[in-house]
């Protein structure tokens, strides 16, 4: 399982981890050099004292005028030393060197040298040497002096100076990874609190979400509040859907009861035909129900027009009736494809049975923003004022025709589910019926070209 | 006139076969699409009732490969699906007709009738022949005005000769569309039929072509014109 926790508790802990070990890398680098550097400073001072102090006997060789103010030099072997090298290989040494002697001297050139060299006791020395021209009866004469002082302190200080650090960036990394731990358990905590309290809700013991979510989460706690708002309208809608169909089935049935009973066959028959029809109607509202929320998808009413048509001439092809379907190929309507055909089969399968030899569809893009389509025929047409009624729930215009009668009803309540309207008249190229199904809609070109 | 119901429901499988052998058709039965798309494409049906909702191979599968294996037969769905994206996919799918549950039978053998005599290529449900006069809707056959009694093989003989009056009928191709696959054929052979046929419309009505099978002479040539 992804758990975000741990993606972002992994992340930072890699992140301080590289970061705080490359500063930490950095500050004891520096802080190293910055040690190395003035203990190197201590021991040029040294160095400049026993060059001050420096001369040249001819008979002696070099010789120190006066002693150092450090007694280490004099102690032997204390770890602390100076050598003086002059021409022909001759030395003074300090006492404590005893009977041993630094390395010899680097032919290198001006400027004072220093390195890492080991000691009379195979101590780490840290080594000084200069070369310089002392004055004498016989001229410049070129000694080089060379001064060593055990390294011991200065790795030490070095040493706990590590320690320090790698310590001190330990602890703030620790810190850190915890701090954010804690932030990601606290930010998170809202989505927590909306997890349980869908939970209540789902299991019923809370009928709505109460959680008070900060501005990120806000927007979804909405959503999933509306979503269990429409859920249970939906349910409210079906179980009273539910209701009323059982109500509305119960007498039919009751009817037919009494007159299998009786052995009233035309009565029986025409309860079976009420009950058929109240299924029919009951079913296509309930489709129709379930369908109206989920607006968004858009339909090519002309493809639809279409494939209608072709299957409406293989039913009508006894009759040969010619269905003509025109219009604007781009037309789009912004409802269900399925809800779409159902009004336009509707419309044209009424065209088709009333009609004499012609059908006509036609798709026109008639406002800014609705499609309209109109389906003509060249049949009988309604009489006088009976439009209102052929749009009435289970009216017939003309019993003598078969159909449930629900086919205009079913149209216009599908319509006014997507804000479209149907309307009929004469037609007035064809002489019957025109149903005019206003709908939501667009031209494609409107917003978009194709490559053609 | 031999028929193919497809249905899975048992009872009313069983209701669909009582009244369309009562309307005179010979009838086999399917209760699964593997079944189905078996016996429609192994043997001669002369129109098939066919419901979408199948176990094993559902209803618009078994059509759509009838129709790709070339089987012409017409195909009338009968189902409880009922909206019109189902009922254009059906059509489309090589149906010729569509009739959604709840119906009536009456109804049912109306349009079976009217797409057998369709895919034959007779628009008029009148059909004369000399002083017969055959009604494909009514089932009725009069002989000069008086309505004579058929059994329903030799009304489903007498059709079958006279949606292809003119041409001979092997006794094989009766055979096939006349009896349902069950059907004890011996009691019943071709030529008790005929001669039955003879008797109750006369002798000229049906002719014995040697070595071919029977035919039946269209007597007016705007009766036997299709359309």
């Amino acid at each position: 399982m992804k758990s975000l926790t741990r993606r972002l508790l992994l992340l930072t802990t890699l992140w301080v981890a590289l970061g705080l070990g490359l500063m930490g890398w950095f500050v004891v680098q520096t802080d190293q050099r910055q040690i190395e550097t003035a203990a190197d400073a201590r021991l040029g001072s040294l160095l400049d004292a026993v060059v001050a102090a420096a001369a040249f006997d001819p008979s002696a060789g070099p010789i120190l005028t006066r002693p150092l103010a450090d007694p280490a030099f004099e102690r032997p072997l204390s770890g602390h030393y100076w050598q003086i090298t002059g021409p022909g290989g001759s030395q003074a040494t300090s006492r404590s060197l005893w009977d041993s002697r630094l390395l010899p001297p680097l032919r290198e050139p001006e400027g004072v040298r220093a390195r890492d060299v080991e000691g009379p006791r195979s101590e780490r020395l840290r080594l000084l040497e200069r070369d310089v021209q002392l004055e004498s009866r016989f001229g410049l004469v070129p000694i080089t002096v060379q001064v060593a002082v055990v390294r011991e302190g200065t790795d030490e200080e070095i040493a706990s100076l590590r320690q320090n650090v790698i310590l001190a960036f330990a602890l703030l990394g620790t810190g850190l990874v915890a701090v954010v731990a804690l932030l990601v358990l606290w930010g998170l905590r809202p989505l927590r609190r909306t997890q349980e309290e869908l939970a209540e809700v789902r299991e019923g013991r809370r009928q709505h979400m109460d959680v008070v979510a900060p501005a990120e989460i806000a927007p979804l706690v909405a959503e999933i509040e509306a979503l269990i708002e429409q859920n249970r309208a939906t349910v409210d809608r079906a179980r009273n859907h539910v209701g009323n169909l059982a109500h509305a089935l119960k007498t039919p049935i009751a009817v037919l009861r009494n007159a299998l009973e009786t052995g009233d066959l035309p009565g029986a028959r025409a309860q079976s035909a009420t009950l058929e029809r109240l299924v029919q109607h009951h079913l296509r509202r309930a489709r129709a129900g379930a369908l109206a929320g989920s607006a968004g998808a858009e339909c090519m009413p002309l493809a639809l027009a279409e494939a209608l048509a072709t299957a409406l001439r293989r039913l009508t092809a006894a009759r040969g009736i010619t269905i003509r379907v025109s219009g604007e190929a781009d037309a789009r309507i912004r409802a269900d494809s399925q809800d779409v055909t159902e009004m336009l089969g509707n419309l044209m399968e009424n065209a088709c049975k009333y009609g004499q030899r012609q059908v006509a569809v036609r798709v026109t893009h008639s406002a800014p923003g609705r499609i309209t389509i109109e389906v003509a025929d060249d049949g009988p047409g309604l009489p006088e004022g009976e439009d209102g009624a052929a749009l009435m729930r289970g009216v017939r215009l003309d019993e003598a025709k078969p159909g449930s009668g629900l086919g205009l009803a079913i149209v216009s309540d599908l319509a006014a589910l997507y804000a479209g309207h149907l309307s009929l008249e004469r037609s007035t190229r064809l002489g019957g019926l025109s149903a005019r199904l206003d709908l939501p809609g667009r031209l494609a070109s409107e917003s978009y070209r194709g490559p053609d | 006139m031999r028929l193919l119901i497809v249905e899975d429901s048992p009872e009313l499988h069983q209701q669909l076969r009582t009244g369309l052998t009562e309307a005179g058709f010979a009838v086999d039965g399917a209760m699964d699409g593997e079944e189905a798309f078996y016996l429609g494409e192994t043997e001669p049906y002369d129109a098939v009732v066919l419901d979408l909702g199948l176990p094993r191979v559902d209803g618009l599968t078994v059509l759509r490969r009838w129709r790709a294996a070339e089987r012409a037969m017409p195909v009338l769905i009968l189902t409880a699906r009922d909206s019109w994206t189902e009922k254009v996919e059906g059509l489309n799918a090589g149906a010729d007709d569509y009739l959604a549950k709840p119906f009536a039978m009456a109804e049912l053998v109306a349009r079976l009738n009217a797409l057998i005599r369709r895919s034959n290529g007779v628009a008029k449900t009148e059909l004369v022949f000399g002083e017969v006069r055959l009604d494909t809707a009514a089932r009725a056959v009069s002989r000069n005005g008086q309505a004579v009694r058929l059994t329903a093989l030799e009304y489903g003989m007498l059709a079958y000769l006279a949606l292809h009056a003119g041409r001979p009928i092997s006794k094989t191709e009766l055979t096939e569309h006349l009896y349902a696959q069950d059907f004890d054929r011996d009691s019943n052979t071709l030529e008790v039929i005929v001669a039955r046929l003879r008797r109750k419309l006369g002798d000229q009505l049906i002719e014995t072509v040697r070595g071919q099978g029977y035919r039946l002479i269209p007597a007016s040539p705007a009766a036997a014109a299709p359309g």
